[in-house]
């Protein structure tokens, strides 16, 4: 049996926490095991914490968005999984690539944060809803480009498709959804700044054979970027 | 709907015309009236040369004069200096001419006058007045260095009446005819506004009538049946009609408001029949949504409405902008396929059933 992965929370609001307790103490597997909480990232740098692989992060502590501080968190050496109510596009993408794992809606919680956090804690990619919505919607001029598979199968995910019927809707194995899924992920974790946890997910990524070394381009200059724009456009058809 | 100027910008156009009228008229005069006259008395001047000299400065002086007005009203200095310009050349003309029949042989005061007249008239009033007197004071001045003769005062008044009464004329003209034509531009623009609240309130009516005939079609012979007893509220289907044509009563309400993300709010408003039904509808976006026309929102909501009565307890409706339009999709656990509106109004509708779960995307392209 292997060990559990720890965890702590980081959350102002204890019903909260509370919450997230009690999905984890009802993971069948018990997988995961929570062993530590803070109401806000003062006690960080102090406490003598317990060894710890994922932090599950509140992004909105006492009435302050705290995504800047995950590289901070991220340099400590925890993983981060991004546990909050916004889910304004730009908050998700910036808390990607602030070099969180992941990102999970409060609405997403109960089925996905446990799965997220495992996830995380073995640096492989995990795509909400929410998180692949932020993708659709990006527009930044330095996004990575995505194929018309990968596009398809985000969007048909986000719309809100297990992946099984995903499969069924492209003509694909559901397997073949995961990966193309996790190929946008590894793709972002390829972009923008750099984050030793975002060497890690691309790491693992190209050790499980989600995307290729060839497939990464970490530099696209702005100019390119603006000539790609329109193709992005005629990748949805 | 034609699209209408606005009365600043129709009198504008009338304005343009009569000051073009205006430099025809000054640079007709300057060509043949004082050209004619110039040469006509070529002997008499002491020097012809100079006097061919100070019609070039005084043509110089209209053509700047007339580049200035038709390129807007102009400002105060450029107008007066070219002017006094005129002016000038005016005097000196005059002064260099024979003494004793001077006023025979001047063509410049009528020049300079109408040079007046052109960049001076859409200014006060007294400003030409007083530039048409300074004028008249200049060629008296003139003849009184000369020796003023008793004949030569009759002859000054004569030209002087005639003159001023011209441009007098001319300067008063114009302006009559631009006040008509703001008065002008002011009706033909009051009279659109009327033609467009007309085709509006026609439009509203229209609207009005296409919702009342919607309501004969379903909600009426409904509430008919049930009132006589022919439909049981007990029957499942009779409860699975009545909860279509609730929610296509409170999207008829939701589109007589428009809206900025009118979809939006038109795929909340049909959600809201369903949700009371106590099924739980997440509604999400990824990305700026383009306007949509209000006959491909009605596939979309109509397709939505079918999609959520059929749902037993939960449905997420998402839009997502895809090329050249957006992409409409439904999840539900409604068990089975359900009967959605055909492709129409550039939207196409497909569908695809796994399990309990059926996914259906109604697809808008713009083009």
């Amino acid at each position: 049996m292997e060990q559990p992965v720890t965890v702590a929370v980081i959350e102002d609001h204890p019903v909260v926490t509370e919450g997230v307790a009690s999905w984890i103490r009802s993971d069948p597997g018990q997988r995961v095991r929570l062993v530590q909480t803070a109401r806000d990232l003062t006690g960080l740098g102090t406490m003598a914490w317990q060894p710890t692989d994922v932090v599950i992060l509140d992004l909105e502590l006492s009435g302050e968005l705290v995504t800047t501080q995950i590289p901070a968190l991220v340099a400590a050496g925890y993983r981060v999984v991004a546990f909050s109510g916004h889910s304004d596009p730009a908050i998700v993408l910036e808390t990607l690539d602030n070099g969180a794992h992941a990102y999970v809606s409060k609405e997403e919680g109960r089925d996905h944060l446990v799965e997220a956090v495992l996830a995380a804690a073995a640096d492989r990619p995990y795509v909400t809803r929410s998180q692949a919505r932020a993708i659709l919607a990006d527009q930044r001029p330095a996004r990575p480009t995505l194929s018309e598979q990968e596009r398809q199968a985000l969007l048909l995910w986000f719309q809100g498709m297990s992946k099984a019927s995903v499969g069924l809707r492209m003509s694909i194995s559901e397997n073949t959804v995961r990966q193309y899924i996790s190929r946008v992920r590894a793709k972002y974790a390829a972009t923008g700044r750099t984050a030793p946890s975002k060497d890690a997910l691309l790491a693992r990524a190209i050790e499980d054979g989600v995307i290729k070394p060839g497939e990464i381009n970490p530099y696209k200059s702005l100019a390119r970027a603006a000539a790609d724009r329109p193709r992005l456009g005629a990748q949805d058809r | 709907m034609t699209a209408v100027q606005p009365t600043a910008m129709m009198s504008g156009r009338y304005q343009r015309a009569f000051t073009a009228a205006v430099v025809f008229l000054v640079a007709g005069w300057h060509l043949a009236g004082a050209g004619g006259q110039l040469l006509q008395n070529r002997s008499a001047y002491s020097s012809f040369a100079f006097q061919c000299a100070m019609w070039l400065v005084m043509a110089l002086a209209i053509t700047a004069g007339s580049v200035l007005v038709l390129r807007g009203a102009p400002g105060w200095l450029p107008a007066w200096a070219v002017a006094v310009f005129a002016l000038a050349a005016s005097t000196a003309a005059a002064a260099a001419s024979p003494a004793g029949h001077m006023l025979a042989v001047n063509w410049a005061w009528g020049s300079a006058g109408w040079t007046g007249v052109l960049v001076l008239l859409r200014r006060r009033f007294a400003g030409l007045a007083c530039f048409l007197a300074a004028e008249a004071l200049a060629i008296l001045g003139v003849q009184v260095r000369d020796g003023l003769h008793r004949s030569d005062l009759a002859g000054f008044l004569a030209v002087l009446a005639w003159s001023t009464i011209a441009q007098m004329a001319v300067a008063v003209g114009v302006r009559a005819l631009d006040g008509a034509a703001g008065q002008a531009a002011a009706a033909a623009q009051s009279e659109h506004a009327a033609r467009e609240r007309a085709t509006i309130s026609e439009s509203i009516q229209a609207a009005r009538r296409a919702r009342w005939l919607a309501l004969q079609e379903g909600a009426v012979p409904l509430v008919a049946e049930l009132a006589s007893g022919t439909a049981d509220p007990g029957d499942a289907q009779v409860r699975i009609r009545c909860a279509v044509q609730a929610a296509r009563l409170r999207r008829l309400l939701a589109e007589g408001d428009e809206l900025p993300g009118s979809l939006l709010h038109e795929l909340h408003a049909s959600a809201d029949v369903a949700e009371r039904r106590g099924v739980a509808v997440e509604i999400e976006t990824a990305g700026p949504l383009p306007q949509m026309p209000g006959q491909a929102r009605r596939v979309i909501t109509d397709a939505a409405i079918a999609i959520l009565t059929a749902a037993h307890s939960q449905a997420r409706i998402t839009l997502a902008t895809v090329a050249a339009g957006t992409a409409v999709s439904f999840v539900a656990d409604t068990g089975a396929a359900v009967l959605l509106p055909d492709a129409s109004e550039g939207v196409a509708v497909e569908q695809q059933q796994d399990g309990g779960m059926l996914w259906a995307e109604a697809r808008w392209s713009s083009q």
